[in-house]
């Protein structure tokens, strides 16, 4: 149904490069599509909406991020399309374990869950276990 | 059937008319002519001319046809009134004649008059014959002094009456000059009674003299026991209250609403600023110094609490003479009469300026540390951010430095691993310069000469400087000095200076203007660039949080502004800033240079 694709922002390319690495041990069947901040991965998904096939399966999502922050992108998506929110898993990936961060994300209904940096194996985990089970829907 | 006695009656001393029932006298006594101020060759031939229309119960007496009296009132020829007795006996009720004396009782009228009057205001009366040495006292005198009416009184015996101390002191003194040269006195004493109570008495006395030498003394004695202590209560408690109110600083005004008539005591002269000539006294005076802008509000509370809808007690501005502004604070109590219309306001004012200055300073305090707390709480949250993103890189790198990663990647790796831990460095660092800010205190600061210092800055960043060659237009008096803390201030045009050369506009040659001025206790600074400009309308509450930055250049760590807000608080002074997306952004620093 979708692309085999998962979608990574954030503004920092260190974190950007070792997550390369550990997404494609942890789940290794995604293509990963690499963005610096929430505007560039929210016109490439606008650019994909045309077409339902191409979206991708993830997207983690940093929070603090210059142009667009991560919190904006999230209210732009809500703004824009339903079909993108249910079509993606959406996991906010970041540094920050502010309480005010932490209970923000729970007001997005579609977003999927919320890991604290460093990202593990375990998390990776996690992602693919709910992603097989939409899959085998 | 009996003749007029004529011969005996005309010689009676005695001034005796015969009356016919229509009223004709028929007859006169010599003695009647005198007695009613005529001259014996005039007539009387009718009662009317002894004391003009005769009164109802007069002729009521006629009628009844016997003996009866009245009392008639008169003016005698020179004014004064007296007061006559008509004794009334019929002589005959055949031919209807009546016999009429007179007696003048005007005296003893007079006499029961101010003796009714002595007992009303106790007053009594004494008299001290020096030649035989006989003291006289009135009964009155004895009543006040509580003693028996047999009391045989001698001036040694009065003297001591009077209090011990100062009452007595005063009348031995005074009596002693009366004596001496006959000079009269007039005090208010206190003495101790027959029945051993304290009473204060007016003793006035003056002498009699025969050729230069005092014969006797005589005076009035009067019990004002009552109206004396009524008066000292009343003093005590206007002195109590003239204390309270000259040191709670209140100023009293009284409103005559009849008449319009305002009233202030001196205080609200001072409270006012105002010379008492200045002022008219009228209602429209108070108003007339009242702040333009609470004008109205005031007025109208005025007309509410009049009307009785709310209690007057409120607050205003007013304006002195010298251009002061003074807060006010106002209470006032309406007077109604017994149907509940009000006619008098009465009000206390108390200047709360300085209170109220207080209670601004404290607003202003309590903004700044809640500003400061906000900031802290950013510090606290997006500290995690740095200190996390970097521990968390280094981990995650160096969790999968093992024999799978290639040997390129883990080149990588280890590269990014140690870029981390010096940013990592880094921020602690930074950390640690924003609290020694909080550290710092106001009395290590020193007046600065401003010019040589932002000179200094400038030599320090040569190197930038020469590489992007800036347009640098300084135009700073020489005497112009800022009070600050060198370390601090160095920073505050450090990080100006560095914004401003790392956030130019590529396409144009960039230019720094700065401008100083002092005014009033401020030394106010303006740092402005033609740079890239910053989007103020969605950036302006967190331009000076700590890790924010507003643009995609690499090199934005968000730090710099937050440091540079916090120093220049540190030196009580202020950062603001102003700017244009595309055109550039001004900076202004406002330094106190009071503190």
């Amino acid at each position: 149904m979708s692309a085999n694709e998962m979608f990574l922002v954030d503004d920092d390319l260190f974190f950007r490069v070792a997550s390369d690495v550990l997404i494609k041990r942890g789940i290794p069947e995604l293509d990963i599509v690499q963005f610096e901040n929430g505007l560039e991965a929210y016109q490439a998904l606008v650019e994909r909406v045309e077409n339902l096939e191409s979206l991708p399966k993830l997207l983690f999502l940093d929070l603090n991020m210059p142009i667009m922050s991560g919190w904006e992108f999230l209210e732009e998506l809500k703004g824009v399309s339903s079909t993108i929110c249910e079509q993606i898993q959406i996991y906010i990936v970041s540094s920050s374990i502010a309480p005010e961060d932490v209970n923000l994300f729970e007001t997005y209904d579609f977003v999927n869950g919320y890991i604290s940096k460093p990202l593990n194996l375990q998390d990776l985990e996690k992602v693919n276990e709910t992603l097989s089970l939409i899959g085998d829907v | 059937m009996k003749t007029i006695p004529s011969l005996s009656l005309k010689n009676s001393p005695i001034p005796i008319a015969i009356m016919q029932v229509g009223g004709q006298i028929v007859a006169t006594s010599d003695a009647l002519f005198s007695f009613f101020e005529y001259s014996s060759n005039q007539t009387i031939t009718d009662i009317t001319d002894l004391f003009g229309e005769v009164s109802e119960a007069f002729n009521k007496g006629i009628r009844t046809n016997e003996e009866f009296s009245e009392d008639i009132k008169v003016l005698s020829n020179t004014g004064e009134l007296r007061w006559l007795k008509a004794n009334v006996y019929p002589l005959s009720k055949k031919e209807k004649l009546f016999h009429i004396s007179f007696y003048d009782f005007s005296q003893k009228i007079e006499y029961d008059l101010a003796r009714q009057a002595n007992n009303i205001a106790k007053v009594g009366s004494w008299t001290v014959d020096l030649v035989n040495n006989e003291v006289h006292w009135s009964s009155e005198t004895r009543a006040i002094h509580e003693l028996p009416a047999e009391y045989m009184p001698d001036l040694e015996k009065g003297i001591n009456f009077y209090k011990e101390g100062e009452s007595r002191e005063c009348i031995i003194e005074a009596i002693s000059e009366c004596i001496a040269s006959g000079k009269p006195f007039d005090l208010e004493l206190i003495i101790i009674t027959g029945k051993s109570n304290e009473k204060w008495v007016r003793a006035m006395g003056s002498a009699e003299q025969v050729n230069g030498k005092v014969l006797s003394l005589s005076g009035v004695f009067q019990d004002i026991d009552q109206a004396k202590r009524q008066r000292l209560n009343y003093e005590v408690l206007s002195d109590r209250l003239r204390v309270a109110i000259n040191s709670a600083n209140v100023g009293v005004w009284d409103f005559d609403l009849i008449n319009k008539n305002l009233f202030w005591d001196e205080k609200m002269y001072d409270l006012y600023g105002i010379s008492k000539s200045d002022f008219k006294g009228v209602y429209e005076a108070w108003e007339s110094t009242i702040h333009p802008e609470d004008k109205e509000r005031a007025g109208n509370e005025v007309d509410l609490a009049i009307k009785g809808e709310k209690k007057f007690d409120t607050e205003f501005r007013i304006v002195k003479k010298d251009g002061e502004i003074a807060f006010i604070h106002a209470e006032a109590e309406v007077f109604c009469n017994k149907e509940g219309k009000p006619y008098r306001l009465i009000g206390a004012n108390t200047d709360v300026t300085r209170s109220k200055r207080r209670d601004q300073r404290l607003t202003q305090l309590l903004n700044v540390t809640e500003e400061q707390n906000q900031r802290l709480l950013d510090f606290t949250n997006i500290v995690s951010h740095n200190l996390r993103s970097n521990s968390s890189n280094i981990s995650m790198l160096s969790g999968m430095l093992d024999a799978d990663l290639p040997l390129e990647k883990q080149k990588q790796f280890i590269e990014m691993i140690r870029t981390s831990a010096e940013r990592l460095d880094e921020t602690i660092v930074q950390l640690n310069d924003v609290v020694k800010i909080q550290a710092t205190s106001k009395y290590d600061m020193d007046r600065m000469p401003l010019r040589p210092m932002i000179e200094k800055v400038i030599e320090s960043i040569n190197g930038l400087v020469l590489e992007t060659s800036p347009l640098l237009d300084i135009d700073i008096d020489d005497s112009i000095k800022v009070l600050g803390f060198k370390p601090f201030l160095n920073s505050v045009f450090l990080n100006l200076f560095t914004n401003a050369i790392k956030y130019r506009e590529p396409s144009r040659q960039l230019k720094i203007e700065i401008r100083a001025k002092v005014l009033n206790d401020n030394t106010i600074i303006s740092f402005t660039d033609n740079g890239i400009g910053i989007n103020l309308e969605k950036n302006r509450s967190k331009i000076f949080g700590i890790y924010k930055t507003f643009h995609s250049n690499k090199d934005a760590k968000g730090v710099g502004l937050f440091i540079t807000k916090n120093h220049m608080e540190a030196m009580g002074g202020k950062i603001e800033v102003q700017s244009t997306l595309g055109a550039g952004t001004t900076f202004n620093l406002c330094f106190n240079n009071s503190i």
